[in-house]
């Protein structure tokens, strides 16, 4: 594919400025059911898309339709689709941030593992979740590997390169006793094979699982809780979404005109950071604008928004690198959150709140949970906190909240990090005041 | 690109190593939308998704693999790939052409969508964006989109079959935000359909969807939080049917119920719900947005019945994991893309009319809620759990509507939900969505008429229903 002469033809054509991605992938997934290969799936697959700026206006095209037509077409897309356009923000096509913090995160490694030996620990990881209990009824495993190659150029001249490689084991195990039937799942991820261990992690699935059976409803009512570090990391995605300069822009935060104000509780410090050497790292946006490290939240002060270069040019400032495509457009995004750690264990941060209730999940947000008003309703699942210590499990209930508030009102932060597979790194919280209903 | 001397050659490779059944499915599909927001032309996007998957069955065994690589080389690539999953000797015959299947098109003839200017959907759309944004000053945002998807599909399989399917979506979105007060509400509305230019401009009232759209967004701003505990709801017609479909249609799909998997394996000619609870799954309702003329593995589709009176009577079913049953598919094998193994999907699924209004069945209710529209839900199929969050509701007090509540999540497990249903009306509606799970994102109806469910759990962040009393 020669771009080169794909910029030559839109120049010829009257678009000013354009740019292309180019992204190509490969999957390769395996799922086992009942101890047999059930789904083997493998695939390579390559895209284009392509903004240019015609009359003064963007246009946008995307295709993986790859021939002699291709060029053609999408010089055309993008000069139709740009003339309807009636924004008023001048479009923006990047020529480059000064530096770039490029690193290698691909690991050759992990593609020379040979399949069989994926196939294996899939078989090895069925069979010891059986073993553990005989209560385990069924138990899917399934074992899927993503590679991908991006290459980002435009007319200016700008041209980035990013490759990354990763894996993920996902297990769920399903228990009956009696009539009662409880499912969990767990994933595993990373670039490492070699780091899997799947006795340790088929324990931690199956007590877990175990864990869940009988649970029994609490009094309705106002309780102190714990979340885990994935519970936490559902509401904080929410709760900085409104730091996305495109909703303060709008008029849809509550954030508009808090920056340097107090928003969240002064023990809640959090971070974004794309650079932490992780397989989530990436050094460069949708636009091709550099990332980097930064503090969001400063012990509950909010020190930036989040922009992308449209958003960027409106408040007069540098683009903080968090600009995403979504379609079409380009819209302001985060990823890679760290909230400072404290210094209590879970354990201790039982003890801290001595009554109350244990977060595990969180469950339907994309209906339950509303990021603009804050409020939620979720079903959740978790653990009653007695006498400081984690006790029997909770039946089915809907925890409820206002994320706003929610921020506002921390006891302690955890020590216990993780890195999530949304590519947050944080701990568990305990909070003051959520609403627990079950009867 | 592919034909069928092509697809002959790779399907004969495929085979060779003994599979029992083998599939190529090449699709082209042209995607357009166009937004206005705030009555301004914001972005216009145009996207093609162009490639093959192949699949391999063996008994319990799927082999699937996909490129957008569809020149010889490629597909042939693609095709050894896949076939060293198996080692035995052929077990189909050579594949020496293809029959075409010419499935009924149910479909009334209607104006397509890309036939239609940009210039005349875009003026629509600041129409209906305008009647919002005009109705109250406390609207901040008003985001009107439209989105036309051409799908064309080619499947090729070792039956000797060759079934063409075309499809053409068209759906337009209203969503919104309110601000007073620091309190914020958002609200969504997007009609769906395969009818057509006339669908949008004839069949749906814009204007009224626009009224009623504003309308609410203000109501709810200014409601209270609901009142949490376990108590009966009302659950409107058309939208309310996405409870059917998360509590009970994704149980009944033969992906889960094959492998045992699901609350409802093993439980044909069982009653499972009440005895006014009868439902379907339709992909023959003409122009519907969730209809098909053949599923996504050529079989032509069906009216499935799934409930009636309370007792199970079928599930949806794919041709590979209709195996594990010892079922033939019905027609209700579906995937997003070629980038997806394809497995059994539910269409349009809804609850049958039953025989009150919806009148009746508020003035009979002393206490409760009556939940009119959610954005959503989620089920976890082993259990039966699932949650609801409503996005219009009401309390009822003495068989009258007292007032809008917001933030209620309903929660229950779908086997006792679906015995908990006591009353049905006779307002069958529809309501369309993307419904995703493991083979992606699929076009659906989900539909019923206004019910009551005698008890269920409500999660809010108001105080007790007991204070209503």
């Amino acid at each position: 594919m020669n771009i080169n002469k794909f910029y030559k033809d839109a120049k010829d054509s009257g678009i000013e400025v354009s740019e292309v991605w180019f992204t190509k992938s490969t999957q390769f997934d395996i799922s086992l059911f009942r101890g047999e290969i059930d789904n083997y799936t493998s695939s390579t697959c390559g895209k284009i898309l392509a903004r240019g700026i015609y009359n003064g206006k963007l246009g946008y095209c995307s295709t993986e339709k790859f021939d002699r037509t291709t060029f053609p077409f999408i010089i055309k897309t993008i000069k139709d689709s740009s003339s309807l356009i009636e924004k008023k923000e001048e479009p923006i096509i990047f020529r480059g941030s000064p530096k770039y913090y490029k690193k290698n995160t691909f690991s050759e490694s992990l593609e020379n593992v040979p399949a069989t030996e994926k196939v294996n620990i899939l078989h090895l990881l069925e069979d010891y979740c059986k073993s553990l209990d005989n209560r385990v009824t069924d138990v899917e495993v399934s074992y899927g590997e993503t590679s991908g190659e991006t290459l980002f150029s435009n007319s200016y001249g700008l041209k980035l390169k990013s490759k990354k490689n990763y894996f993920t084991i996902f297990c769920s195990v399903i228990v009956k006793d009696g009539d009662e039937t409880k499912m969990n799942y767990d994933v595993f991820f990373d670039n490492d094979f070699s780091k899997f261990e799947y006795k340790a992690f088929a324990k931690s699935i199956v007590d877990n699982t175990l864990s869940l059976l009988h649970g029994e409803n609490v009094k309705n009512g106002t309780y102190k809780v714990v979340l885990n570090n994935e519970s936490v990391s559902n509401l904080l995605n929410a709760f900085l979404s409104n730091a996305s300069a495109e909703k303060v822009q709008k008029h849809s935060s509550k954030f508009e005109g808090k920056l340097d104000t107090q928003i969240a509780s002064k023990k809640l410090t959090i971070y974004e950071k794309p650079l932490l050497d992780n397989i989530f790292r990436s050094y460069f946006d949708d636009e091709g604008v550099a990332k980097k490290n930064k503090t969001v939240v400063d012990k509950g002060i909010l020190k930036t928004y989040f922009y992308n270069l449209e958003t960027a040019a409106k408040d007069n400032v540098e683009s903080t690198g968090n600009g995403a495509r979504t379609g079409s457009k380009i819209v302001v995004d985060f990823s890679n959150l760290v909230i400072k750690p404290g210094k209590q264990t879970e354990d201790q941060l039982f003890e801290t709140i001595k009554n109350g209730l244990y977060i595990t999940e969180l469950s339907g947000l994309h209906a339950g949970l509303n990021a603009e008003s804050g409020d939620f309703s979720l079903e959740s699942k978790g653990y009653l906190v007695k006498d400081g210590k984690k006790d029997k499990a909770l039946g089915l209930f809907v925890l409820s909240g206002n994320i706003f508030t929610l921020f506002n009102d921390i006891i302690a932060i955890g020590n216990n990090s993780k890195l999530l597979i949304d590519s947050n790194v944080l701990p568990s919280i305990a909070f003051k005041n959520l609403k627990y209903s079950a009867e | 690109m592919l034909n069928e001397k092509l697809a002959k050659e790779i399907l004969n490779i495929s085979i060779e190593t003994g599979c029992d059944f083998a599939e190529l499915y090449y699709e082209d599909t042209f995607t357009q939308s166009l937004m206005v927001e705030n009555g301004l032309v914001d972005s216009i996007g145009t996207s093609v998704v162009n490639g093959v998957g192949l699949r391999l069955l063996k008994d319990y065994k799927c082999v699937y693999g996909y490129t957008n690589d569809v020149t010889e080389k490629g597909l042939k690539k693609l095709a050894y790939d896949l076939r060293a999953s198996f080692d035995s000797k052929q077990e189909l015959e050579k594949i020496s052409g293809f029959s075409k299947v010419i499935a009924k098109n149910f479909h009334k003839k209607c104006t397509s969508l890309v036939s239609v200017s940009k210039e005349e959907i875009v003026n629509l759309l600041k129409k209906i964006n305008a009647i919002v944004k005009d109705y109250d000053n406390r609207i901040v945002k008003v985001n009107t989109g439209f989105l036309i998807t051409t799908n064309k599909v080619t499947i090729y399989n070792s039956k000797e079959k060759v079934i063409k399917n075309s499809r053409e979506y068209g759906r337009l979105f209203i969503s919104s935000i309110a601000s007073d007060n620091g309190k914020i509400e958002t609200r969504f509305d997007g009609p769906g359909s395969q009818g057509g230019w006339e669908y949008f401009t004839n069949t749906l009232n814009l204007e009224n969807l626009a009224k009623e759209h504003a309308e609410k967004l203000i109501l709810m701003l200014g409601a209270k939080e609901c009142p949490s505990g376990k108590y009966p709801v009302i659950i409107g017609n058309g939208w309310g049917g996405v409870i059917f479909h998360e509590a009970c249609g994704h149980q009944l799909e033969a992906s889960c119920v094959g492998k045992g998997l699901s609350v409802f394996s093993n439980k044909l000619g069982e009653k499972i719900a009440n005895d006014c609870v009868s439902a379907y799954d339709d992909g023959t309702i003409p122009n519907e947005w969730g209809s098909n003329l053949v599923d996504d593995e050529g079989n032509v589709t069906n009216k499935n019945l799934l409930i009636e009176n309370g007792i199970l009577k079928g599930y949806l079913i794919d041709d590979f994991t209709g195996r594990r049953m010892n079922l033939p598919g019905n027609g209700a094998c579906r995937r997003q893309s070629y980038k997806y193994t394809p497995t059994s999907r539910m269409s349009n699924t809804y609850i049958a009319p039953g025989k009150y209004t919806p009148e009746e069945i508020i003035k009979n209710t002393k206490l409760g809620l009556y939940a009119v529209s959610f954005g959503g839900g989620s089920v976890n199929p082993a259990t039966g759990e699932f949650n609801f969050g409503c996005s219009e509701a009401y309390i009822i007090k003495d068989g009258k509507i007292l007032e809008p509540v917001r933030g209620a999540t309903l929660v229950g497990k779908a086997t006792e939900i679906l015995k908990h249903i006591d009353m049905v009306g006779n307002d069958l509606a529809f309501g369309q969505g993307n419904c995703g799970a493991s083979s992606g994102s699929i076009p659906v109806d989900v539909g019923q008429p206004t019910i009551r469910v005698d008890e269920i759990t409500v999660g809010g962040r108001g105080g007790s229903i007991n204070e209503y009393k």
